[in-house]
């Protein structure tokens, strides 16, 4: 089986939504959800519970029907081409999909096999997947007894097992502890480093910082910001310079000052400190030295707080990342729409 | 043929299954051994009408057992099929190029061979009490009740991915389980009871696979029962394996 070719754009997707009925509501889960993803990449989709992650995602892997507008995964349409689709698609659901009552190795032949290898080659990469992943020792005991980091490595491995030129992975650190969750993002830089376009979902910040290359903030089923995690911040909050006069006296003066300078956003006073947002804050700090320099005023504390992708959500959207979870809008979930629960 | 492996491919895997847990097997030819352990006696005394002739129960009574247990494979099929669902697998094994056909019928083949294996031991046990065989109709029927099974298996499947939750399908499967056996007249011959009853066994489609069954067991393999029972049953299989797919084809948690 040779490597799928990745053409330059792994995702396209325009218009798309999809709606669903729960009880006598109509809830709309994605509502007019555009994407581009370079291939190579890999792609973070970040939001909070019930914002149309999944929902997207499995309109992106053929699972679901969209109500409207259309999607073209590497290189194939979603609609009119799906089988065409899934030979370069792999993918890891949330619920992760091993089979518990087959052994690891069962589970491997049999995806190979339906993928369409022959017996010897589906052993073959079966074998490959096993070393790959460090299976050996479990390979051939059944799922059920395998621990959450065992059977993770398992699914993944299911996932990449045609060679995809696009992996989906819907929260694939979800219920890992941090030592599985580091390995499970090293698997996933490899996957990139080799050539495969990754697209997950997550609604870790850090997660969606660290591991992305790019990565689209969705809300309300709808991407509300888009770009590398560096610019999304830079962007949205610049850099916050923290500092803290050795006396509270003048702080006012101080601040309309500080105010005044070019490369200042915008500036806040809370608890003795001046919360500076500058555009560049390594280069302003110097500048901010000067001021406080020249006005001969002792400093007891500066520091430089890097702002957070929940800043970029907060000013999107006027509410925090981390409590702005809502009942997922499932088919099956028969929650009301629209009702915030923290996560 | 890619349609045909995959159908070979999930069936190995159901039945690999199925060997891995011996309590199912057990029980499914526990439960009919024990039909003619203990209800065969019950029935023999209350026989010596036209109906039900006396010497002859066994003769009624075993394709009534077998239809039984035609039933009672397949119904069980919508369990693992929840349990699959919320474990992801179906999930996974759809965005695969797999065929949804072959995806159902792994399962339903697996119940087919769970009815047909146990059937034939049930057969041998009861040719031992006294069971006559007319080997030629004994094969239609179990080629009848097979077709049965896979009726019932696709259409537990189906209502398993529609319904998502065990305690639904549980609720559905029980519920219908009483008049459908009943009235289909496998324990006792509806032709025991009054006509009300008669005319609400017609309504069964199973009622037509036992009518077809006895007269098979009986060695009249050409009588018009049979030719409706293979009719109706075919076209129950039929329908249930077009509805199993569709809903395998949508099938979401």
């Amino acid at each position: 089986m040779p490597v799928a070719e990745s053409p330059p754009v792994a995702i396209q997707a325009h218009g798309l939504r999809k709606s669903f009925r729960v009880k006598t509501q109509v809830v709309s889960a994605v509502s007019g959800l555009d994407l581009t993803v370079e291939a190579g990449q890999i792609f973070g989709f970040l939001g909070p519970n019930g914002a149309g992650k999944t929902t997207t995602l499995r309109i992106l892997t053929t699972l679901l029907p969209a109500d409207a507008g259309e999607a073209v995964v590497a290189g194939a349409d979603v609609t009119r081409s799906p089988q065409r689709v899934r030979r370069r698609i792999g993918y890891v659901g949330q619920l992760g999909g091993a089979d518990g009552s087959a052994t690891g190795r069962e589970n491997l032949l049999l995806q190979a096999r339906l993928y369409g290898l022959t017996a010897t080659a589906a052993a073959a990469r079966a074998a490959e997947l096993i070393e790959l992943f460090d299976l050996g020792p479990f390979a051939g005991r059944t799922v059920r007894s395998y621990s959450g980091g065992q059977r993770r490595r398992l699914e993944v491995a299911l996932g990449i097992l045609n060679r995809p030129g696009v992996l989906f992975l819907d929260e694939p650190t979800t219920g890992l502890d941090p030592q599985n969750r580091a390995n499970l993002w090293n698997q996933v830089r490899q996957l990139r480093d080799s050539g495969t376009t990754v697209f997950l979902t997550t609604h870790y910040l850090d997660e969606a910082d660290q591991l992305s290359d790019r990565l689209a903030i969705v809300d309300r089923g709808r991407v509300i910001a888009e770009g590398t995690p560096a610019q999304l911040k830079q962007r949205y909050s610049g850099d916050t310079i923290v500092i803290t006069p050795e006396r509270p006296a003048g702080l006012a003066r101080l601040e309309q000052e500080l105010a005044s300078l070019a490369f200042v956003r915008s500036t806040e006073t809370r608890d003795g400190s001046i919360r500076l947002a500058v555009t560049d804050a390594t280069q302003s700090m110097a500048a901010v030295f000067t001021v406080l320099a020249d006005r001969d005023i002792a400093v007891r504390a500066a520091s430089l707080a890097q702002p957070s992708l929940d800043d970029v959500f907060l000013h999107e959207t006027g509410r925090s990342l981390r409590d702005a979870g809502e009942p997922a809008a499932q088919p099956s979930s028969g929650q009301p729409a629209g009702e915030q629960v923290a996560v | 043929m890619t349609f045909a492996l995959q159908s070979g491919l999930f069936f190995r895997r159901k039945l690999l299954e199925t060997l891995r847990q011996p309590v199912w097997i057990i029980t499914g030819l526990s439960t009919p051994l024990l039909y003619l352990a203990l209800f065969e006696p019950l029935l023999r005394s209350v026989a010596g009408g036209p109906s039900l002739p006396a010497g002859h129960v066994l003769n009624v009574f075993v394709p009534g057992i077998l239809a039984l247990m035609a039933f009672g494979a397949g119904m069980g099929a919508g369990w693992v099929v929840i349990w699959e669902l919320d474990s992801g697998v179906i999930e996974r094994l759809r965005v695969t190029p797999a065929s949804r056909l072959a995806l159902l019928l792994g399962g339903v083949l697996r119940d087919v061979a769970m009815f047909v294996l146990p059937g034939v031991v049930v057969i041998g046990i009861a040719i031992g009490f006294g069971f006559t065989a007319h080997w030629a109709g004994l094969a239609l029927v179990l080629v009848l009740l097979a077709l049965l099974t896979a009726a019932c298996s696709a259409t537990s499947a189906a209502l398993g991915l529609r319904l998502k939750q065990i305690g639904s399908l549980a609720a559905v499967v029980t519920g219908v389980q009483l008049p459908l056996t009943l009235l289909s007249g496998i324990l006792l011959p509806l032709s025991l009871g009054p006509d009300w009853l008669r005319v609400l066994g017609h309504l069964n489609p199973m009622y037509y696979a036992v009518q077809a069954a006895r007269d098979l067991a009986a060695g009249t393999i050409t009588t018009a029962a049979v030719g409706t029972g293979f009719l109706v049953t075919g076209a129950a299989a039929a329908l249930a394996l077009w509805w199993g797919t569709r809903c395998f084809q949508q099938a979401m948690t």
